[in-house]
């Protein structure tokens, strides 16, 4: 205690008073990261209790982009939900489109013809491609490597200009339908494709060897947000983060759908679990998606795009025009929606975040009763505080990149 | 450069495994730099968007519009567009009609704040009476603007073949 303190409580000596000094380094400072932090990735709120520049505690605070699709759905016949499932996860919109409508055609029991599931296929590589390349780019710059990020985006341009060819959308994509897709993939469309992935490896190496070798990147990364392998699966993680604390888990093997199971492709796991193991799975996810795309373009077969359920699926306009019976189908699917069985279903996809699943109750209604979506996102930032508490302040960002989430999917 | 190569795994760089003049940066620094100085010489990605607009393919969706054949619009005011739309933009108000169709939209307007542009009136129209055009370039002033009735949605047909022909083509 200092002169001064002393001469302070001698003078309170007298007084029937108590004094309390307290240490002002002492104190724990609680900070509020986000929800407008531009590292948060979108509107994720981060209560943080620091000591110095270590974080002592982290709540996460979800919610900030709640648009209540679930009770939405309540009210939307299963058509009119898809426009609505290009809003959750906002970077791979045709993943959930691919995803809704599975999970509706497993309720309704019925297929979409082969060629459909191939596009269906390709459409969801390339989404898991374009999210990846800003997943990547982000995570560089949030930890300091700003030319990566523009040079991942202008391929992720060059995709949405194909995306805009093929649905007519950048973004908002609305392309499958239950029982098939909007329309077939035009040759021209393919040819994009296909000129596309050509040059992409190349563009794609260029950008990872800026990072790889990068000593400020590697030590950002390395031994970062580690979890044990026991802690993520209690957790609930799933996708890239869960295969990079070394669980061989990957839907598309374990459960195979679409047409998964006749293409060969490789599962990267990595086992240490920390920031720099999931940015290479995801870098050797996009890898293995290029080889998925390439060997579905070329196992395409001929054919519909539409399966052939008239009571289930929207007829081709060109029968609407000329026939009774299809303009009766057009009336009835659109006005009392296609009316599925009394039961529930759950459907599971393995989309560029993780396990994207969509569970339907249905009374037999023309909407669903009940719709649940198990959105990655929401299930990856539960370990948000496992993984930044007793790191320093600087590697939250780190974390939160790695982790790769978006808030449209995980508030819903 | 072969192309198994550049997609062949990549094993993990941790920082035991940076060589030495990796670890001493300055050589990664200016390797990286030249990197990036190349793409000076690169032909420029963007586009100077107010000057300089890209061609919009057929099958871009666009605001949507309501076909005019002779003066006339196809519309026969069935309201299958108002009930399929998610957003709920569209009204349609049907009123009867000496012409051979019987009915006519007294008044069709479009919310143009609410409308999303996924192109479902467009998929479920029996008459291929409104259809995704591709006018992108929507600006308001003020709400009553934003909702467009019959004055702004009707465009003939002749202006509109490219995304008719493409509809007949693959929908």
């Amino acid at each position: 205690m200092d002169i001064r303190q002393q001469k302070i409580l001698a003078a309170l000596e007298n007084k029937d008073t108590s004094v309390y000094f307290k240490d002002a380094l002492d104190n724990e400072m609680v900070l509020n990261m986000g929800p407008q932090h531009p590292a948060t990735h979108g509107v994720l709120r981060l209560l943080i209790k620091l000591d110095g520049e270590t974080v002592a505690a982290c709540v996460p605070e979800l919610g900030y982009l709640h648009r209540g699709y679930e009770k939405l759905a309540e009210n939307c016949s299963y058509h009119e939900f898809i426009p609505h499932t290009d809003r959750l996860d906002y970077l791979s919109p045709l993943m959930n489109n691919t995803a809704y409508v599975l999970a509706v055609e497993k309720l309704l029991g019925i297929e979409a013809p082969k060629r459909a599931q191939y596009i269906r296929t390709i459409i969801s590589e390339m989404a898991r491609v374009s999210s990846h390349l800003l997943g990547i780019g982000a995570l560089a710059m949030d930890v300091g490597a700003l030319t990566v990020f523009t040079w991942t985006f202008r391929e992720r341009e060059k995709m949405y200009d194909i995306f805009e060819l093929l649905t007519g959308a950048r973004f908002t994509t609305s392309f499958t339908r239950v029982g098939g897709l909007a329309h077939d993939m035009t040759p021209d469309v393919i040819s994009a494709v296909k000129a596309f992935f050509d040059q992409f490896p190349e563009k794609f190496n260029e950008c990872i060897t800026m990072l790889n070798t990068n000593r400020i990147f590697v030590e950002r990364l390395d031994g970062v947000g580690r979890i044990s392998k026991e802690k993520a699966i209690a957790m609930g993680m799933s996708g890239p983060n869960l295969r990079a604390v070394g669980v061989d888990c990957d839907l598309r093997k374990t459960q195979p759908y679409l047409i998964y199971n006749e293409i060969d492709f490789d599962i990267p796991v990595f086992n240490d679990g920390d920031c720099l193991s999931r940015y290479y799975v995801r870098l050797n996810e996009v890898k293995e998606s290029v080889k998925i795309i390439r060997q579905c373009l070329e196992k395409m077969p001929a054919g519909p795009v539409h399966a052939n359920e008239p009571k289930k699926v929207l007829p081709r306009k060109e029968q609407v025009y000329t026939k009774m019976e299809e303009l009766i189908h057009d009336f009835m699917l659109i006005n009392f929606g296609v009316n599925p069985p009394v039961g529930e279903v759950y459907h599971a996809v393995e989309a560029s975040k993780g396990e994207l699943g969509f569970y339907i109750q249905s009374r037999g209604e023309g909407h669903p009763w009940r719709l649940k979506i198990r959105s990655p996102s929401f299930m990856n930032l539960q370990s948000t505080s496992m993984l930044v508490e007793g790191g320093m302040i600087s590697d939250i960002v780190a974390v939160l990149g790695s982790l790769d989430p978006v808030m449209g999917e995980a508030d819903k | 450069m072969n192309d198994d190569k550049l997609l062949a795994k990549s094993e993990v760089i941790r920082v035991k495994d940076l060589t030495f003049l990796q670890r001493a940066y300055v050589f990664e620094i200016l390797k990286g730099m030249f990197k990036a100085a190349r793409q000076i010489f690169q032909p420029s990605f963007t586009i100077e968007y107010p000057e300089v607009r890209s061609e919009r393919a057929a099958s871009f969706r666009g605001r949507p519009v309501l076909v005019e054949e002779n003066g006339v619009e196809r519309c026969v005011a069935c309201g299958l567009c108002a009930r399929v739309c998610p957003a709920l933009a569209i009204e349609v108000q049907a009123a009867p009609t000496e012409l051979a169709k019987e009915r006519y939209p007294e008044k069709f307007e479009i919310n143009m704040t609410r409308c999303i542009f996924c192109g479902f009136c467009e998929e479920v129209c029996p008459e291929e009476a409104i259809i995704m055009s591709n006018e992108y370039e929507l600006a308001f002033s003020s709400q009553q603007e934003s909702i467009f009735g019959k004055d702004k949605l009707l465009k003939s047909a002749e202006i509109m073949k490219p995304r008719l022909d493409f509809l007949r083509d693959h929908r």
